[in-house]
């Protein structure tokens, strides 16, 4: 497959794109059965179901018959005659042999969009190794029953006989399925022309509508529509740094995503820029089912004990306590203690937690993360 | 050595192999079609001076002409064939064994139960199951060509399996295989049309079968396609069934019947050239669709007058 997948890389320059890449292997292909048919011009009719002893679906040459004749005299020509030629165990094996081998070619693309295109997580391996292979069946199946009624009957009694009970994870992969199965088909009665269409409309078709989502509910936020907000939170609105780890933030959820960057937020606002002295040196985080009154009862000791402080935040949380956030700076002879416990003493059940974290404590929580 | 060269090699050494072989071929080809025409003439002169019936030459038909049914030959000697069920005319040089050109009738192509074709001054013919006569020109290779179908309405009344154009009488012939009409059971029945008018009904010739098929032992005929010999106007019909070819005057008189030699599994058309040459085709069963030539007239009589 390295081979392949060097040439794909000079087709498309390089390109990671999976529509380009897969334009690269189309052009890629077509150009190999250019020559192939350019040069052996009875290949040709394998695409078209002309089978490799019709006259040449390419050329517009005139096309010798064979001798019937001759075939009785044991010359060197007879003998080849004999042996690849029209019914022969050689002409049989051949056109077999380029019927698998233009299915493989088909259904390789089919694979890597099957892979790659997924709105589900994860993929099933069997299902790939199924696509390869359930195609080169199919279309041996079908040289053998061609143009046999009885053998047709035949197989549809054995078919009968195997069940077939396998549940698919995604509905869409019976569609694939089904492809491999048409592509089969059109191998077996020598139309690979029709597979190649089939396979090229299905594979853009479907990168098509995995790219843009189509389909999608109206009511159901896009993916980018829902990290929008949480990445241009951590890209704007931090001061001291922009996102520390890109590929860990976006590892998040969009929900985490956006405490972290309310987090950052009020880091920085503790923190200060570089030039700047912050005005606050602190963040008092509390959490209450009771908002208004835990907001008067925090206020009244921030007054007393603060030189300077700002509400920041009010989270209000459903099924789970809310959360209040103050950015202050503690006077001079009051310490962490002192506040936290003369919030505590006076909170009953107003107050579930309190939590004091100083600037000194953030610095270093954020050198040690960097 | 990494492997990219060396598939990069391989890929090059097939490309090469396939250029040399083509060059091979084309001197072959050439070689092989004057081998054919010296060994066809010169069977043809031992067949000319009294040797036994046997093929001058077979051509194997490729995978398209699997059912081959009618054959005709153009003026200038061409042969055409076409198969059962599309409308596509293949060109054929007999003598050399060279499929020349193919051309479809109708754009899209025609799906009919083709069963016969023949030449008339200019025009091509052929015939349906049903009776309905289909007239074009030749065309060019893979050319579609314009058609004017006349239907006779004789589909009940007969299955027709085969044409022929009488340049005597310019009328076109039409042997029935099977009679639908009671009162013409037993009988050969061959229609007559006249292509210049169209609106006329066709006549019909009926001969009993008895005059025909008695002397040989045989008890029916079907007819599959008939010729009309170019030296001497008479009627050959080929019966697939049979097996047998009838040679008959166009008054209906039994020149000779003649079992077919080389045992052909289904022999579906006839045609005859202005030298004397019999062309018989043989639809595929179990193994390819062939085209046989035999020196005309047979000698293999079984029966009749001659």
């Amino acid at each position: 497959m390295r081979p392949l997948r060097k040439i794909i890389d000079f087709m498309t320059l390089g390109s990671g794109h999976p529509i380009r890449r897969l334009l690269g292997y189309y052009a890629f292909l077509a150009l190999v059965l250019t020559i192939v048919v350019r040069l052996f011009p009875a290949t040709g009719n394998l695409l078209i179901g002309g089978g490799l002893d019709a006259s040449p679906a390419t050329s517009t040459s005139e096309v010798v018959l064979r001798d019937g004749l001759v075939d009785s005299s044991p010359t060197v020509s007879s003998l080849a005659n004999r042996a690849f030629g029209v019914g022969s165990l050689g002409h049989l094996a051949g056109t077999t042999t380029l019927i698998l081998i233009g299915t493989i070619l088909l259904m390789l693309p089919v694979s890597w969009v099957y892979m790659s295109a997924r709105h589900v997580a994860g993929h099933s391996q069997a299902v790939v190794q199924t696509l390869i292979i359930l195609p080169l069946v199919v279309a041996g199946v079908v040289v053998i029953v061609r143009d046999s009624l009885a053998l047709a009957f035949s197989l549809a009694g054995v078919v009968a006989a195997v069940r077939f009970r396998t549940n698919l994870r995604d509905t869409r992969d019976v569609v694939f399925i089904f492809l491999s199965i048409a592509v089969g088909f059109a191998a077996g009665v020598q139309t690979l022309a029709i597979g190649a269409v089939l396979t090229f409309v299905f594979n853009f078709l479907l990168l098509l509508t995995w790219r843009y989502d189509y389909g999608r509910n109206v009511l159901t936020p896009t993916a980018a529509s829902q990290w929008a907000g949480p990445l241009n939170s951590l890209v704007t609105r931090t001061d001291w740094q922009a996102v520390p780890d890109r590929d860990l933030v976006l590892s998040l959820t969009p929900e985490k995503a956006d405490a972290l960057a309310d987090r950052f937020q009020r880091v920085s606002g503790v923190l200060g820029t570089k030039k700047k002295k912050p005005r606050f040196d602190a963040v008092l985080s509390i959490t209450t089912d009771k908002i208004t009154e835990a907001q008067e009862l925090a206020e009244s000791v921030l007054t007393d004990n603060a030189r300077r402080w700002k509400l920041d935040e009010v989270e209000q949380n459903v099924g789970k306590p809310s959360e209040i956030y103050y950015l202050l700076r503690l006077k001079k002879n009051v310490s962490r203690d002192d506040l936290l416990t003369a919030i505590r003493q006076d909170a009953g059940d107003r107050i579930h937690t309190a939590d004091l974290e100083s600037r000194e404590a953030i610095q270093g929580e954020v050198s040690a993360s960097a | 050595m990494r492997k990219p060269t060396v598939i990069l090699m391989v890929l090059a050494a097939t490309l090469s192999l396939g250029g040399c072989s083509r060059l091979d071929a084309d001197g072959a080809q050439k070689s092989e079609l004057k081998a054919r025409e010296k060994r066809l003439t010169e069977k043809l002169s031992v067949a000319r001076q009294g040797g036994a019936a046997v093929p001058l030459a077979k051509w194997i038909l490729p995978a398209a002409l699997r059912e081959v049914s009618g054959l005709a030959l153009l003026d200038d000697g061409r042969l055409l064939a076409h198969n059962d069920e599309q409308s596509r005319v293949y060109v054929i040089d007999p003598l050399r064994g060279v499929a020349l050109k193919m051309f479809i009738v109708g754009q899209p192509a025609i799906r009919a139960d083709f069963e016969g074709i023949t030449v008339g001054p200019g025009v091509i013919y052929m015939v349906d199951s049903n009776g309905n006569i289909y007239r074009f020109e030749e065309g060019e290779d893979r050319e579609h060509v314009r058609y004017t179908l006349h239907d006779p309405k004789l589909g009940r009344e007969c299955e027709f399996e085969g044409i022929a154009y009488e340049p005597d009488s310019a009328r076109v012939l039409m042997p029935c295989k099977n009679v639908g009409m009671k009162e013409m059971k037993g009988n050969l029945v061959i229609y007559r049309w006249r292509p210049e008018a169209p609106e006329e009904a066709p006549t019909m010739m009926a001969i009993p079968l008895a005059t025909l098929v008695g002397p040989s032992g045989l008890k029916e005929l079907h007819p599959s396609d008939m010729a009309i010999d170019p030296r001497t106007g008479n009627y050959v019909i080929i019966a697939s069934p049979e097996k047998v070819i009838v040679e008959i005057t166009p008054a209906g008189e039994l020149v000779q019947v003649i079992r077919l030699p080389g045992g052909p599994r289904q022999p579906e058309g006839i045609a005859i050239t202005n030298d004397s040459i019999l062309i018989v085709s043989d639809e595929a069963r179990k193994s390819a669709a062939s085209i046989t030539l035999y020196r005309w007239p047979i000698r293999a009589a079984v029966g009749g007058t001659q």
